[in-house]
């Protein structure tokens, strides 16, 4: 006879590229485990220091870029030196007559079109990475160059190349939505309207380490790839095609990676190349990307031009919107989500399309589409309240739907002194003048059933935890060994944690902030039964009923007896216990609601912004462990503060060429650069279960700075980067005006 | 980088024997200085040049001294570091100008290996120059692309055909304090002010500097001099963590209590060459540095200043740093 099981919908999140979609499924409603509740933990929700973090600092840790293999070659490629040009001959042979030059591959042919600087239009590997230099140098290739498409006034000029295949004009993926009309009217009838035009940059993710794999095949039909990936199992089915082997048969392997912000989500451009190389050299080959090469030709975060005019009444309430958001993804897509971003606006008209230049395709960046719409609507809010003389805070909470929203940024005001803000704008004596902002942001950061995890008790005692899910950097080999070590009553030394290696169960790749959410769930079911399984054992020697088996710090107790771990162990068979967990949906939740305020100095005499201190307030559902979390948080700050002061990607218009694919032209926010300080203000005041924060604590930092430029100097700065030339040249304007 | 031969000398004169005896392009480029190569690696490894051979300088002994007395003033060897400089108990007391631009350098690690030598011969940071994909004015190519391209860091002052802005932070502090560079060449031994030695791309748009082919500068003397224990090095940067100037102001004064005796102000990052300002100088002269007077000797200092689309910023800048050169020095 069929069990009829209690079932209950849930909201998950799936991802597709990085970029999180709400789905809504099915799943059992039973008992289980649950997370203690706080105050009843010994582990989970303590600051414990990242497990792999010794390893980190000292070197021993071996990323993929540090394999190295017996006879293994080195992978370069050829990089295009125009934008749009036909491809007339590549001439080879120079290349193969280099001694120790072992493969040189056509990725173009005569013929083809290379669409962006950096397009690779050949590969080469050779013994050692000089030498390879040397051949990518040899190679000569002669191109026909085309008018090429760099700005959208180029992209949309009559007689623009046109850059997507099957695609009429550069413009694709045009959503418009409400009435233009009747929201101009309602604009019209507004007590006050701001109209900004805004901009931002393209940025490319600028890893620590740089794309690529290392492909160990040296012929026959098996091989493993050290890849820098953020998803362990979005590598073998590809590698395996071009290396033409069994899918089977080729095993990714990731023990540690430098970073990836949604860039590396697959075997990319780069592993496809290193596999070709390495079947035809039938030996390993080592293909990471030069920094150039990363820079020109492995994604970034799409640039946005928004025009937005935004109303509300005499109460700040926000009545009407109109707004034209143009995505900036290059060749790709690019992403920004539709206005009113957070904010509720009675009525709504948006246009939002993309252009297409000929400049490499837009990746997932950490929040796709957040960082750029947060800019946009943040700044013609923050303007609006000025505008309408109601208070900064007072006037987003009215326009805040969520109390959560509302709750953080009461509490991000009291912790920066929102008191002590220009009450005018600019207002400030002297030529050093200070100014405080804030904004808001929101994301998913859901879980969903994929990850396979393992819990391995041997009758020694040890225990392992494997999954095949990647360490982004956040701390996984962490939380994993705590979440085990807690439900066997165990310290997180005493877990060997296995993670990295696609022969381990399988785990979602880490993007949409769902790893976490998605992961430790299924740690702790299987935990958990292993616990259930761990108690009934110990149940019969105890003399007690499994329900009556308590774990203990280092002991199972039943009755007025116990037993240590060493004996509980040691009742598992002799192959030892294995138990695998899966993803629990009451363990998990979704939704994160930002804040953020931001102090700055700003010398009125050179243009130069300092930020002095970043209030940063995250609710993350269950916080597993503090310091990873403040760690992810800060890091997140950081890096949208020097999104906000200072990288861009540059690429002339005229010559069709990126001008700062380097680290000194391309300028990344350095020690002097960093704020005084960066308080996390972690809200975990609602008992949800775990949520993923690995993105939301990018979205409002940079327009919680611009914000607060504007009120220490009284001029709006409406392009990312907020750089020295752009705050002089505002403020000689202003001059000039006044 | 492509492959060339490395050769230790052990003498100047064998490194001026190696070097090449002609005047074109080319024979400035067959065989490059090694100093601490912070610059000509750079240059290497994007293949901006790639010379036949590289003479290491390093293996010659003696240059890498600081000395001073009351007669000669400060001697800098050419391979002294910027942080053996700016470290200097001597240059920190007497040339405090001199200290504050070698630390101003780059990164900790970029001052522990460069040197002063290569410091005054570094070549232009100019992105299109340093793109591999480019053949600028100042490759040998046809066209300065930063005139009416993407010039935000190019230069306002002295310009044309090239619009390099020159990129060391030592040479206008050097030139502010009357610095001389000693050159050996095969000729033997010359001297020339910072002044001469500095050229303006109308002379050559490939070269920044005066000298041949042949000839190594082997010291800097800084004379004693009653400016010199007053003087600064402003320097304004996008990144302060690791930067080129923007703009920087090289000033000295000195001073008869509360007025201003004499003045001397050289500009960093705006020009193709340290960019002196004698007017600028002269509007100091005798007076007390109020609002009116630093104003007058900011205007003077930019005078003539033409900016490209991108750049007019450097006008307000740069004169905001001179007026911040003069009060902190009579602060």
């Amino acid at each position: 006879m069929a069990e009829t099981k209690k079932k209950k919908k849930i909201i998950i999140t799936k991802v597709v590229d990085g970029i999180d979609t709400e789905v809504e499924i099915e799943v059992d409603d039973v008992d289980g485990p649950q997370w203690l509740p706080k105050g009843a933990t010994r582990l989970i929700g303590k600051p414990i220091q990242r497990l792999d973090g010794p390893d980190k600092v000292t070197g021993k840790a071996r990323y993929p870029v540090d394999v190295r293999l017996p006879g293994m070659l080195w992978g370069r490629w050829v990089p295009s030196a125009h934008a749009n040009a036909r491809i007339v001959s590549v001439d080879l042979g120079p290349a193969r007559r280099l001694a120790g030059v072992k493969v040189v591959i056509e990725l173009k042919h005569a013929e083809d079109v290379v669409r962006f600087h950096g397009d690779p239009i050949a590969a080469v590997a050779a013994t050692t990475p000089e030498i390879a230099d040397d051949a990518v140098h040899a190679i000569k290739v002669q191109y026909d160059v085309l008018p090429h498409a760099i700005t959208v006034e180029q992209a949309l000029a009559p007689g623009a190349p046109s850059l997507r295949a099957n695609q009429n004009g550069n413009i694709s993926r045009r959503n418009e939505q409400g009435n233009k009309a009747e929201v101009a009217e309602a604009l019209e009838g507004c007590a006050h309207v701001v109209e900004l035009e805004l901009s931002t940059p393209i940025k490319p993710h600028v890893c620590f380490e740089t794309h690529g794999v290392v492909v160990d095949y040296r012929g026959g039909d098996s091989a493993t790839i050290h890849a820098s990936t953020q998803g362990v199992f979005t590598i073998s089915q590809d590698a395996a095609k071009w290396l033409g082997i069994p899918v089977g048969n080729v095993e990714t392997n990731c023990q540690h990676m430098g970073s990836g912000y949604g860039s590396k989500f697959s075997l990319g451009k780069d592993g496809e190349v290193g596999c070709r190389l390495a079947k035809e050299a039938k030996l390993p080959v080592h293909m990471l990307l030069t920094r150039r090469d990363e820079f020109l030709a492995a994604g970034n975060r799409s640039a946005s031009i928004q025009k937005i005019k935004l109303g509300c009444d005499n109460q700040g309430k926000l009545i009407a919107i109109d707004a034209e958001q143009i995505r900036l993804g290059g060749l790709g897509r690019g992403s920004q989500p539709g206005h009113p971003y957070v904010y509720k606006v009675e009525k709504v008209y948006r246009d939002v399309y993309s252009v297409h230049t000929n400049i490499d395709s837009s990746r997932a960046w950490r929040a796709p589409g957040h960082p750029q719409a947060s800019f946009g609507m943040e700044s013609v809010v923050d303007e609006l309240s000025y505008k309408a003389g109601i208070d900064g805070v007072e006037f987003r909470k009215r326009n805040l739907e969520d109390p959560m929203h509302r709750r953080h940024l009461d509490e991000g005001a009291a912790a920066i002194g929102w008191h002590r803000r220009n009450r005018v704008p600019g207002q400030g004596a002297g030529a050093i003048k200070r100014g405080i902002g804030c904004a808001v942001g929101v994301w998913g950061g859901g879980g969903r059933p994929i990850c396979e995890v393992d819990v391995i008790v041997q009758r020694d005692g040890s225990v392992t935890c494997r999954c095949g899910t990647q360490d982004l950097g956040t701390g996984t080999r962490t939380y994993m060994a705590m979440i085990t070590a807690e439900e066997l009553g165990l310290e997180v030394a005493d877990i060997n944690v296995q993670i990295g290696r696609s022969i381990y169960g399988n785990a979602n790749p880490s993007g949409g902030s769902t790893t976490v959410p998605s992961l430790a769930p299924a740690v702790k079911h299987a935990a958990y039964q292993t616990r259930e399984e761990l108690s009934k054992r110990a149940a019969a020697v105890l003399g007690v009923k499994p329900e009556d088996v308590r774990v203990q710090v280092g002991k199972f107790a039943g009755g007025s007896r116990s037993l240590t771990w060493k004996q509980v162990a040691a009742l598992v068979p002799p192959e030892g216990l294995s138990l695998r967990g899966v993803w629990q949906a009451d363990l998990a939740s979704r939704t994160t609601h930002p804040a953020q305020f931001a102090e700055v100095e700003v010398d009125t005499e050179t243009g130069h912004v300092r930020v002095i201190k970043i209030v940063a307030v995250q609710d993350c559902g269950l916080c597993l462990n503090p310091l990873t979390t403040e760690s992810q948080l800060q890091g997140g700050v950081i890096q949208s503060m020097s999104y906000a002061l200072l990288e861009a990607r540059v690429d002339d218009p005229t010559l069709g060429m990126c001008l700062n694919p380097n680290m000194e032209d391309y300028k990344v926010a350095g020690t002097t650069e960093m704020p005084e300080e960066v308080q996390i203000i972690i809200d975990d005041k609602d008992d949800r279960p775990v949520v993923g924060i690995g993105e939301p604590p990018v979205i409002p930092t940079q327009s919680a700075i611009a914000n607060a430029v504007y009120n220490a100097i009284g001029v709006r700065i409406t392009s990312l980067p907020i750089t020295p030339d752009k705050v002089l040249m505002a403020l000689e304007q202003e001059g000039r005006r006044a | 980088m492509n492959a060339f031969e490395l050769v230790k000398v052990r003498t100047v004169d064998q490194a001026v024997g190696l070097l090449p005896t002609g005047r074109r392009r080319n024979d400035y480029a067959r065989v490059k200085i090694l100093a601490g190569g912070q610059d000509l690696l750079s240059e290497l490894k994007e293949r901006i040049i790639e010379p036949d051979s590289v003479i290491d300088l390093k293996s010659v002994p003696g240059l890498d001294t600081v000395s001073h007395n009351d007669r000669d003033g400060l001697t800098i060897g050419a391979l002294v570091t910027l942080t053996d400089l700016a470290e200097n108990d001597v240059v920190r007391e007497r040339f405090p100008g001199i200290a504050e631009a070698a630390a101003s350098v780059g990164t900790p690690q970029i001052r522990n290996v460069g040197t002063v030598g290569g410091n005054l011969c570094q070549r232009p940071r100019c992105w299109y120059y340093r793109s591999k994909d480019i053949i600028c004015l100042k490759k040998g190519g046809a066209v300065c692309y930063a005139k009416d391209g993407l010039n935000k860091y190019n230069a306002i002052l002295g310009a044309g055909p090239s619009w390099i802005v020159h990129p060391s932070d030592l040479a206008p502090m050097l030139q502010a304090l009357g610095a001389k560079v000693t050159i050996v060449g095969p000729r033997g031994t010359r001297e020339a002010g910072l002044d001469e030695f500095f050229i303006t791309p109308d002379i050559s748009a490939t070269r920044e500097t005066d000298m041949l082919a042949n000839e190594v500068v082997t010291k800097v003397t800084v004379p004693n001099s009653p400016v010199a224990g007053r003087s600064t090095y402003v320097k304004f940067r996008e990144r302060g963590s690791n930067d080129f100037a923007v703009a920087a102001v090289a000033a000295a004064v000195e001073r008869a209590g509360g007025t201003i005796r004499q003045a001397r102000i050289v500009l960093g990052g705006v020009a193709p060459v340290p960019w002196h300002v004698p007017d600028a100088e002269a509007a100091l002269q005798g007076k007390r540095a109020d609002d009116a007077t630093l104003q007058a000797a900011a205007d003077a200092a930019l005078e003539g200043a033409e900016p490209l689309a991108h750049n007019a910023y450097k006008i307000p800048l740069t004169k905001n740093l001179v007026k911040r050169a003069i009060r902190k020095l009579m602060a």
